[in-house]
């Protein structure tokens, strides 16, 4: 009974508003710890954040705080560096995130068939994912150690003599690697569960209509997946541009990880420039306008892609009678 | 026709040769780093530097898992890690369940409002803020304490908030018009009706949040000193022989890395219905 019953009278209107009070007040209360953090530790921390990319802020003194202006800003688009990481940054997403679709997709293709074994299967590609990145890290720092991992060992099988530097040379590709390999037990459940929900007439009815297997997919499910596919990408992008504890710690020096180690060029992304920036040069000031730099393009990138959602994002209209 | 159907059956047989061949291919990749890990984790340290490699150790070197945990103080880092996890996990439910169910059944005129600022939080990176944090929590000198981790919970995640949100909205009504009939306030709904209805959301946040906490890297890097700090810094750093230089020993580092998983991993495969069942809630009807 929430909705209210219409009142007759000024007696009923003071019922109602008082009603309608009291629920304002229980509704706040039940939000208000969020309430009270989504402003403590969200709202005032991002707007601190871009106060400080405007000062000279060295973490420790206020007493030679300076209001500097876009200074932060002109110096970040100046700095080959921070080009540079941004640089790497837009190569590491633009392998990673189609990669990690298409391959999280093919598998729940996959195993969206009739094939034995498919809880095993979802178990053990979905394993990787919980294993945290600092286990993960060392999983994979043994495995390709150039001098006795055991893909050296079977590099060198197939050639003798091959040295392959999986962790300097191609650290993108392992990074890449790694990060598949964290991922893409979450893509694929994601996926399969999306594809579970395709009623089965609509691709029967294809079949019946002629459509060969491939025209079904194509005009069938894909369409209807685009929703999941477009949550999948939003996702990815967003963690792509946050992506630095990964390469910092399968690539960074072991004793100082949190420090002045940087990974190799190739997989020098910007997230690992900023936090150098900000913890082992302490400039806090610099620091926060390369995160607020990092922020609007995700912002804007984000903003972006739901925008074209209208040229190839179908939503289910509800035109069926009866069914889910 | 007998000839088409026979080639349509040996296309059907080789679509299916195909799938398991993959499916078998990807298990062997995704799970040889694994076995790998595993093996190195009881094998001799001479026998993990050795070339040619040797796959499997001579005598499995069990005293590598004793000697990870006497060799540094492994205990009172994993107290530490299981102290914020399970505080965490604790606090970020109860302060996500109470907004979740108010977004889900007190109707207010600028709830959706609300909960699209929810919905937009979950597309902030999370270290455009976390940077700003530790600035503050370094000027009022709560770096190297708990507070972070404490206020951080007790404000909740917009991630189970929209967990509970979609858990609550789907418990009937008829269960709460009859508690409100006998004059049942809405904690009390709450408290009584919709948190024992929702075990497995609960459970399955608290999986989430506990894995998290447990295994993250940074904020304790950021916070905490090499004293109070969590067991996923320590075995970031590796482990190190006390009696010999402190020498860094791989083995002994890989056993130590397995007990830290151990948790993720066990949780995982008792409660593996319900975390992919989150991860499905979250991810689909976002």
């Amino acid at each position: 009974m929430s909705t209210a019953q219409p009142m007759h009278g000024q007696v009923g209107w003071r019922l109602l508003s008082s009603r309608s009070r009291r629920k304002r007040i229980t509704f706040y209360l039940f939000i208000s710890p969020w309430l009270i953090g989504f402003v403590a530790l969200g709202a005032i921390p991002l707007v601190l954040g871009l106060l400080t990319s405007l000062t000279n802020y060295d973490g420790m003194d206020l007493a030679h705080l300076k209001f500097v202006g876009l200074d932060n800003y002109a110096r970040a688009f100046a700095d080959s560096e921070a080009t540079f990481t941004a640089g790497r940054t837009a190569v590491w997403i633009a392998i990673n995130t189609p990669a990690w679709l298409v391959i999280s997709f093919l598998l729940a293709l996959i195993l969206n068939q009739e094939v034995r074994g498919r809880g095993i299967f979802r178990t053990l590609y979905y394993l990787p994912s919980v294993i945290p990145a600092v286990a993960a890290m060392w999983v994979w720092k043994i495995f390709l150690n150039d001098n006795f991992g055991l893909m050296a060992a079977m590099a060198d099988l197939i050639r003798p003599g091959t040295v392959i530097p999986w962790l300097t040379k191609y650290a993108l590709v392992s990074v890449t690697f790694v990060s598949l390999w964290g991922g893409l037990g979450l893509g694929m459940v994601v996926f399969l569960a999306g594809l579970q929900g395709i009623p089965r007439e609509l691709e029967e009815a294809a079949v019946i209509d002629g459509a060969h297997q491939f025209q079904v997919f194509r005009h069938v499910t894909i369409p209807l997946m685009t929703p999941v596919i477009f949550f999948q990408l939003v996702i990815s992008l967003i963690g792509g541009f946050q992506t630095f504890v990964l390469p910092l710690l399968l690539l960074g020096g072991q004793r100082d990880l949190a420090y002045g180690s940087t990974p190799p060029r190739s997989i020098y992304l910007y997230m690992v420039y900023t936090y150098h920036q900000l913890f082992v040069y302490q400039r806090f000031g610099y620091g926060t306008a390369l995160l607020w730099i990092l922020f609007t393009v995700v912002l804007v990138l984000t903003l972006l892609v739901f925008w074209t959602q209208r040229y190839w994002v179908y939503y289910e209209v509800e035109t069926q009678g009866e069914g889910r | 026709m007998s000839v088409r159907s026979k080639g349509m059956s040996l296309r059907k047989l080789l679509g299916l040769l195909i799938s398991y061949g993959v499916l078998i291919l990807v298990t062997v990749v995704l799970m040889l780093p694994v076995f790998w890990f595993l093996l190195t984790s009881v094998k001799a340290e001479s026998e993990f530097v050795s070339w040619p490699i040797r796959v499997f150790p001579a005598v499995p070197q069990w005293s590598n898992y004793v000697k990870a945990v006497t060799w540094f103080p492994f205990a009172r880092h994993a107290w530490n890690s299981f102290f914020l996890a399970t505080t965490t996990s604790i606090l970020t439910i109860i302060t996500s369940s109470l907004a979740g169910f108010a977004f889900a059944r007190i109707n207010v005129p600028e709830r959706n409002k609300l909960f699209r600022v929810i919905i937009a939080m979950l597309i902030v990176p999370g270290i455009v803020t976390l940077i700003p944090q530790f600035i503050v929590y370094a000027r009022l000198k709560l770096t190297n304490t708990y507070w972070p981790w404490i206020l951080g919970a007790l404000s909740g995640s917009p991630y189970f908030i929209f967990m509970f949100r979609q858990f609550f909205t789907g418990i009937p009504r008829e269960l709460e018009d009859a508690a409100e009939v006998d004059g049942a306030g809405p904690f009390r709904i709450f408290w009584q009706i919709f948190l024992p209805n929702s075990l497995p959301v609960i459970a399955t946040a608290f999986i989430f949040n506990f894995n998290g906490v447990w295994g993250d890297w940074l904020m304790p890097t950021l916070y905490l000193t090499d004293r109070n700090t969590t067991l996923a810094v320590k075995l970031a750093q590796g482990i190190r022989n006390p009696h010999a230089e402190s020498v860094f020993i791989y083995t002994v580092s890989m056993a130590g890395c397995v007990i830290f998983i151990l948790p993720m991993v066990i949780t995982f495969f008792l409660a593996q219905r319900h975390i992919l069942q989150g991860v499905v809630t979250s991810g689909l009807k976002g």
